[in-house]
């Protein structure tokens, strides 16, 4: 079957003009789902109201809102006597509400009884500087209305043809692969498992009514230059890597599952901090040395990085829900937990994932508190710590040596550096041709360099489409930054994609010698089962910060309303329906911004 | 809540930086891909350090490399064995840098198609050299290791670039295995990349600084009694010379002379005259860096007196010696040598070779009072016959060195318009060099007349 399959294509030549065809089809896949990603309409759930004395419903839109006097607040009373920052109102999966002082000077009092912590029924009267609030919830047909008025995901720009596209997409590279004298039976085997696995992961969420995949098909996109990448410089372990694939897709669901319940995310926080630690004190005692860095775990025939693994960990641990910030829970618990994190892979000799995990603590300690200085102080211990790295370890000094200069190192340290920009120019925009490549020769390109990699192969402009990839997801989870649930959710979105663009920086700007090349893997490309898995788990946080309407299987469609069918008419809001008990004026500004003037 | 999802921002620049760095590189690729692609050792354009690609004609047009498939030398064993330095070999022992230096030339590469539509092989380089004057210079040296050129001080073309030992491509012996030492440094171009220390010749060089100095110089008399002592450092003669200005002093060769000369120049004098004829400092040719030294920083008297006879730390490449043959010919100023004749590819010239001048490094004055003494040196000490109808002036020069024989050297230039050729020839361990190294220059000097006058058919 095999030698049939090899003598059948063993007839036919590489189709030269298929090389132009790629990017077109790319840029298209990216397109789709940027538009999708990127020009909807952030739009805030409401929750409940907070009825004021002037008879206002002022729409709560997060599970965590902060109530208070100052611009900042996500409940903003123009009361006087209110504190700029007065209280916190949470809600919890299972409905019911909370209220806690911030800290205001007059204090909460729920009921007529002051209160740091309260439950809350709605009805309560609550009383901020004299001034008494009631929390009211939506009705049932209010509920009804909002899901149906919200955009669903995936409305302006449909999934199933994007899916299709990059379908498309991967038989063709599947196909020039073969013709460029990669093994048939393995090429279909790789691509025809990749194609079956994304289209039931999206036949299932469909089941599920879920109707936004723009994330997941641009990991798929990624995960087919990987593949791509990996039949060119290690067809052996082609087979391997899908499995890689598959089970990162199942990670991907987990921590979805996971991270659904906003109370099962918090609990499993603690498992993931001792999960963390303990992955990497396991990796320091049993680790094997491959690549000059102790990052590896040998467990029976099959080997990976724990570190990759911790980076899940650690977005669980760093996330954390506005009501803990609020109580000024300071963050050195966090910041020690960050440390010991670094401390174990600087003895690992890992110094690219400690400068990822480095970047991700700063931008949640940056999200935590908000605060320049901590951050610069941060910035400023590390630097010190890096500059007596450098001054006595002369293994790390050796790295840097060529920094900034590769060209002068042509053949020692600069070599990687070189060979890649030569291997890239010689592709030109639209690469030499699958497997053609010569980069495949130099140690580790299929994940150092695998940006010059597709380059060479498949030209400049794919490796830009690649890093364009990460870039959107990037800029989507910042612009439905504002219409998060919880904290817990925003900030591990951030985290989450910022692992993955700080990877991306390391891995492309090490190439290109704008920093010192540090072995870092490329999100979804890079050859490597750890690094595959990881990644698609920290995909799972971008989910759970996806709140458009049925975008995601990570969030809860709200307690009580069903999914809504296939094709809503959304078009027509709530006209034949009897008139709401609230003003209509709420429903105008679905941005959520106070009906009262 | 919002102040959080204000917070995020900072991801996006995170974002922004990753951006704005890849479109950074784009342009970085935009502005250098050509370098990059033609960098020696560029996968896809070289073997080893050897450009692969177009075809490389000698200045008569015979083919002595195509690499369109492999690398094919010419069908003539004793040609490929005295180009193969200059073209590289197939493994990379030799890096011959000339064709490298043309990569983008012989490339034609284009940033958007990469090297899919490149004419790899329709490029065809002609080279100044001629495979003729290559083989009999590789020939008249015999067994012994060396350099040889020539070179047309007029237009700067280098007829011959011949380095000793070498071996045929084609038929590698086995130099791993070889303890004859017949093969020591056979990788190495001694024409661009090898720095003799020079010995008698660098008297030309001590004339030449003196002469600039003052005029009178030439006239100025020292006595040798066969040895000096300068600077407490004993210098000695291979007779006593007595009382002699310097015509004679430069066709003796005489060190006491040449001693006491450099040391009453000064080291200042003489170290301002080695920097002005490129002695300490690089050359640049078509790809090679040849480099020479000499360096007086540290030197007291006696030092001063021995760099002035070509002893101390000087150390000089032949081919910058050989320039300094054209500038003495050429009445001080002289042509640039260069190897790279033209390339064209589909058709098209996309390289002609221009003739660059070295600026005036000499008066004319003392330029002429250098080619006369030369002309003295080889009429009442080599002996003019050896040279035929070439009107050769030229200094011979035997540099001794530790256990055995002397290097032989032997450099000058043809004083004739339809010859304007300036030559050096280095034997290594050739004992005396009027006796070893001017022979071997009169062969030489009679294949370039022959090439010369032979018509050219291929233009």
């Amino acid at each position: 079957m095999q030698d049939a399959l090899t003598t059948f294509f063993s007839q036919f030549e590489p189709v030269p003009w298929l090389c132009y065809l790629f990017p077109v089809l790319a840029l298209g896949i990216l397109i789709r789902c940027a538009v999708s990603l990127l020009t909807f309409r952030p739009e805030p759930e409401v929750w409940a109201w907070l009825t004021t004395p002037d008879g206002a419903h002022i729409p709560v839109t997060h599970w965590e809102s902060l109530v208070g006097r100052g611009a900042g607040c996500d409940v903003q009373l123009g009361y006087p006597t209110v504190s700029r920052t007065h209280a916190v109102l949470t809600r919890y999966d299972d409905g019911s509400w909370t209220i806690s002082d911030a800290h205001s000077k007059s204090g909460v009092f729920v009921n007529g009884k002051q209160t740091a912590l309260s439950a809350l029924r709605f009805g309560d009267v609550i009383t901020m500087g004299g001034v008494n609030f009631t929390l009211i919830p939506l009705t049932k047909e209010q509920e009804r209305i909002q899901a149906g008025t919200r955009t669903r995901a995936g409305h302006a720009v449909h999934q199933a043809p994007t899916l299709l596209l990059l379908t498309l997409f991967q038989l063709l590279t599947a196909v020039q692969l073969i013709l460029g004298g990669c093994g048939p039976a393995l090429e279909l085997t790789a691509f025809g498992g990749l194609i079956a696995l994304e289209w039931a992961l999206y036949l299932a969420l469909r089941a599920f009514r879920r109707t936004g995949f723009e994330a997941e098909t641009l990991a798929f996109f990624l995960c087919t230059m990987g593949l791509a990448v990996v039949s060119s410089s290690a067809p052996e372990s082609l087979v391997k890597e899908l499995l890689a694939i598959v089970a990162g897709v199942c990670v991907f669901l987990v921590v979805c599952w996971s991270l659904r319940d906003l109370e099962r995310a918090k609990a499993v926080r603690y498992l993931a901090a001792v999960a963390g630690i303990g992955l990497l004190a396991f990796n320091l005692l049993f680790g094997v040395e491959k690549f000059g860095a102790r990052n590896w775990l040998q467990l029976g025939g099959v080997s990976f990085q724990p570190s990759e693994f911790v980076k899940v960990c650690f977005i669980y641990v760093g996330a954390s829900t506005l009501s803990r910030l609020m109580a000024k829970r300071n963050i050195v618990l966090f910041i020690a937990y960050s440390a010991v994190i670094c401390a174990c892979l600087a003895l690992m000799k890992d110094f690219g994932t400690a400068v990822i995990f480095f970047v991700a603590f700063l931008v949640i300690a940056f999200l935590r508190s908000g605060n320049f200085a901590t951050i610069a102080l941060a910035i400023a211990a590390t630097g010190f710590a890096g500059v007596l790295v450098l001054r006595f370890l002369p293994y790390a000094r050796n790295r840097f040596e060529a920094w900034g200069h590769v060209w002068d190192y042509a053949l020692t340290t600069g070599y990687s550096q070189t060979r890649s920009m030569m291997c890239i120019a010689s592709g030109g925009l639209f690469g030499l041709g699958p497997g053609k490549g010569w980069l495949k020769y130099v140690a580790a390109s299929d994940t150092d360099l695998v940006f010059a990699f597709v380059s060479e192969e498949w030209g400049l402009f794919m490796a830009v489409l690649m890093v364009a990839c990460i870039v959107i997801l990037a800029c989507f989870v910042v612009r439905s930054a504002p219409a998060g649930r919880s904290c817990f959710y925003t900030i591990g979105a951030c985290a989450a994609v910022t692992v993955m663009v700080t990877q991306t920086i390391l891995n492309v700007f090490g190439m290109a010698d704008f920093l010192p090349l540090t072995g870092v893997t490329f999100p979804f490309v890079s050859n490597g089962g750890s690094s595959m898995v990881c990644v698609w788990g920290l995909l799972a946080f971008v989910k759970a910060a996806d709140t458009r309407q049925n975008a995601s299987v990570a969030i809860r469609v709200p307690h009580g309303v069903t999914p809504l069918p296939e094709e809503p008419d959304a078009e027509e809001p709530a006209a034949d329906e009897p008139a709401p008990e609230t003003p209509d004026a709420v429903w105008q500004r679905p941005n959520g911004k106070e009906a009262r003037g | 809540m919002k102040k959080v999802s204000r917070r995020a921002l900072f991801a996006l620049a995170l974002a922004a930086v990753l951006a704005v760095g890849t479109l950074a590189f784009c342009v970085k690729y935009a502005a250098n891909a050509e370098k990059w692609v033609t960098f020696s050792g560029s996968p896809h354009v070289y073997t080893g350090t050897n450009l692969t690609g177009g075809r490389i004609y000698d200045r008569s047009g015979v083919r002595i490399l195509n690499t369109t498939d492999g690398r094919v030398y010419s069908d003539d064993e004793a040609v490929r064995e005295a180009t193969v330095h200059l073209l590289g070999d197939r493994y990379g022992y030799i890096s011959a840098p000339l064709l490298g230096n043309f990569a983008e030339q012989m490339i034609g590469y284009d940033k958007i198609t990469g090297l899919n539509e490149a004419s790899k092989g329709t490029a065809s380089a002609r080279l100044t050299i001629s495979a003729e004057v290559q083989k009999a210079a590789l020939q008249a040296l015999g067994s012994y290791h060396g350099a040889v050129g020539v070179y047309n001080y007029k237009t700067g073309e280098i007829l011959c670039a011949v380095t000793s030992p070498s071996y045929d491509p084609d038929n590698i012996p086995d130099i791993a295995g070889d303890e004859t030492g017949a093969y020591d440094g056979v990788y190495l171009n001694r024409f661009f990349d090898a720095a003799y220390t020079p010995g008698s010749i660098f008297k030309l060089v001590t004339s030449a600084a003196a002469l600039e100095k003052s005029a009178s110089a030439q006239t100025g008399t020292h006595t040798c009694t066969g040895k000096t002592i300068i600077g407490g450092q004993e210098i000695i003669c291979m007779s006593s010379h007595g009382t002699l200005a310097m015509p004679e002093a430069l066709a003796h060769s005489c060190n006491v002379y040449y001693g006491e000369l450099a040391a009453s120049l000064g080291k200042d004098a003489l170290q301002a005259a080695c920097d002005k004829l490129g002695f300490n400092g690089t050359l640049a040719c078509d790809g090679y860096t040849a480099r020479s030294t000499v360096d007086l920083s540290d030197a007291d008297d006696g030092s001063v007196a021995w760099a002035g006879i070509g002893q101390y730390t000087d150390q000089i490449t032949a081919v910058q010696f050989l320039r300094f043959m054209g500038v003495i010919a050429n009445g001080g100023e002289a042509a640039e040598p260069y190897l790279m004749q033209k390339i064209s590819r589909a058709g098209q010239t996309v390289y002609e070779a221009e003739t660059k001048t070295t600026g005036r490094l000499l008066s004319e004055e003392t330029a002429k009072a250098l080619g006369d003494m030369m002309r003295g040196a080889v009429v009442n000490q080599y002996g003019a016959w050896q040279f035929g109808n070439l009107t050769v002036c030229a200094k011979s020069g035997t540099a001794e060195r530790e256990n055995g024989p002397a290097d032989a050297m032997f450099a000058g230039f043809v004083q004739d318009e339809a010859y304007p050729l300036a030559f050096v020839v280095f034997a290594e361990r050739g004992g005396s060099g009027s006796q070893t190294a001017a022979p071997i220059a009169a062969k030489v000097l009679a294949a370039c007349k022959t090439m010369l006058d032979t018509p050219n058919p291929n233009g």
